[in-house]
């Protein structure tokens, strides 16, 4: 790898870094929204007793599959510390076996001959770094995994949404304002999907890019 | 590693980053003081537990609004990831003692932009935020320094208050310590610390007298653990009575 494209990857790294911070912050604050407001609907739809029973079972559905959300976005937290630390132990054994380029540089391919010993050194840290880059790509992979299955999640609370909506029309003369609701849980929703997508077009990024 | 935050007032906040997964070197704690969206990491700790730190951080806040960098002093548990730290974030500011400068430099950090702190002492501004260096010499370096958050009342005491923890140890001295207990069992890891690596029992003296003028809730050491509320006073008398220099028989 040359230096210039051991800056580039270290640069994508660590824009996946703030990525993952922000999109873990954002879907963190989303789905506390979605739970909220699939409480309020719930209490709101129990005070006008059976005439609204309808959409008392899409907001049950609702926060049932936001709880199912959290889940999947717990699983994708526990992911992204060990990518994060096997990417900077990379960084870590690049930086040693940077030296001995330095040194080599300055004093010849000859110095090997002269000391086996730095030989060996230089090709263990090669070799660790092989082995770093393989269990990062190992990470990543489960990463995308669970990104996929949390955007899966979405798609089924996006569904639950729409159901919401058809449900809230029907009784639209209740003088519940049950729309209102279903658009502010679509909101939460999107913001949900949106930093999903976002923070895996960064992922892939950093796999189609690095390796 | 693991992140806790030791304190938080709206967008002021303290994290510390505890109990390292490596035990060949010895366990550091890492702080990051973060106000308004701007962090600033405090003596971010040695080489070899630059992964595990950098993915703790991350728990607490982005790498990218890392502003800048205190080094206490001279120590490589304290300052050899600098250069790790220089190649994820090169606009990092890296405040360290003026006398350590050309010694700093030579964990590979030449280009890293480096402030020095004078003998005096200093203020920096983060995210609207005042933090003071206070000069802590010969504590046990020639030129070490200690933070003073006075908002937050936090005085992170490099490796005064160090203690030697096993794996899996806590990030603070047990707070329901009315009886005190829990600070004298956590004070007998800290005694030969403090007999052995800290020198000079004047430069104790003089530090103890500038520090107990200052009001402070946490005082958060290096190593072991934060001591809080009333153990920091317990902390300072126990320190005031301690003979250090044990290595001069």
């Amino acid at each position: 790898m040359t230096p210039e494209q051991l800056i580039r990857q270290q640069q994508r790294v660590m824009e996946v870094v703030n990525a993952s911070f922000r999109a873990r912050q954002d879907i963190d604050r989303a789905l506390r929204d979605i739970d909220r407001r699939a409480l309020n609907a719930m209490v709101l739809v129990k005070k006008h007793g059976n005439a609204l029973a309808g959409y008392g079972v899409v907001a049950q559905a609702f926060r049932e599959r936001a709880a199912l959300l959290r889940e999947s976005a717990s699983h994708l937290q526990e992911n992204i510390a060990p990518l994060i630390e096997a990417q900077m132990r990379i960084l870590q054994q690049q930086r040693l076996l940077q030296n001995f380029e330095q040194m080599t540089q300055s004093h010849g391919e000859a110095l090997h001959g002269r000391c086996v010993g730095l030989k060996n050194t230089r090709q263990d840290f090669q070799k660790i770094i092989t082995q770093e880059r393989e269990d990062a790509r190992r990470i990543l992979r489960l990463l995308l995994e669970e990104v996929r299955i949390l955007q899966e999640g979405v798609e089924e609370q996006e569904y639950v949404v729409t159901n919401g909506r058809i449900e809230a029309a029907l009784v639209e003369g209740s003088g519940v304002p049950l729309m209102r609701v279903s658009r502010d849980m679509g909101e939460a929703v999107r913001i949900v999907a949106r930093a999903v997508r976002d923070y895996r077009q960064q992922l892939e990024r950093l796999q189609n890019e690095s390796y | 590693m693991k992140a806790t935050k030791v304190f938080e007032a709206r967008d002021h906040r303290w994290w510390i980053l505890y109990d390292q997964e490596e035990s060949r070197v010895i366990d550091s704690n890492v702080y990051v003081m973060e106000s308004q969206g701007q962090a600033f990491l405090l003596d971010p700790g040695g080489f070899e537990i630059f992964p595990q730190v950098f993915a703790a951080l991350v728990e607490a806040v982005p790498p990218a609004s890392i502003q800048g960098a205190f080094v206490s002093h001279q120590d490589p548990d304290i300052a050899s990831s600098l250069p790790l730290w220089h190649a994820c974030n090169p606009k990092i500011q890296w405040h360290i003692p003026a006398l350590w400068e050309g010694f700093i430099r030579h964990y590979g950090a030449l280009e890293a932009p480096l402030q020095d702190i004078p003998d005096a002492g200093g203020n920096i501004l983060i995210g609207g935020r005042r933090l003071e260096f206070i000069p802590a010499h010969y504590l046990h370096s020639s030129a070490n320094f200690h933070v003073y958050d006075p908002e937050a009342k936090v005085l992170f005491s490099g490796d005064v208050g160090a203690a030697l923890l096993p794996p899996g140890h806590g990030a603070w001295v047990d707070r329901r310590d009315a009886d005190g207990k829990a600070f004298a069992a956590h004070i007998e890891k800290a005694r030969y610390f403090h007999q052995r690596w800290m020198p000079s029992n004047r430069a104790k003296n003089d530090w103890i007298e500038r520090v107990s003028k200052l009001e402070i809730d946490y005082l958060c050491p290096q190593h072991g653990a934060i001591y809080s509320g009333p153990q920091v006073q317990r902390f300072l008398d126990w320190f005031a009575a301690l003979p250090v220099g044990s290595g001069i028989a």
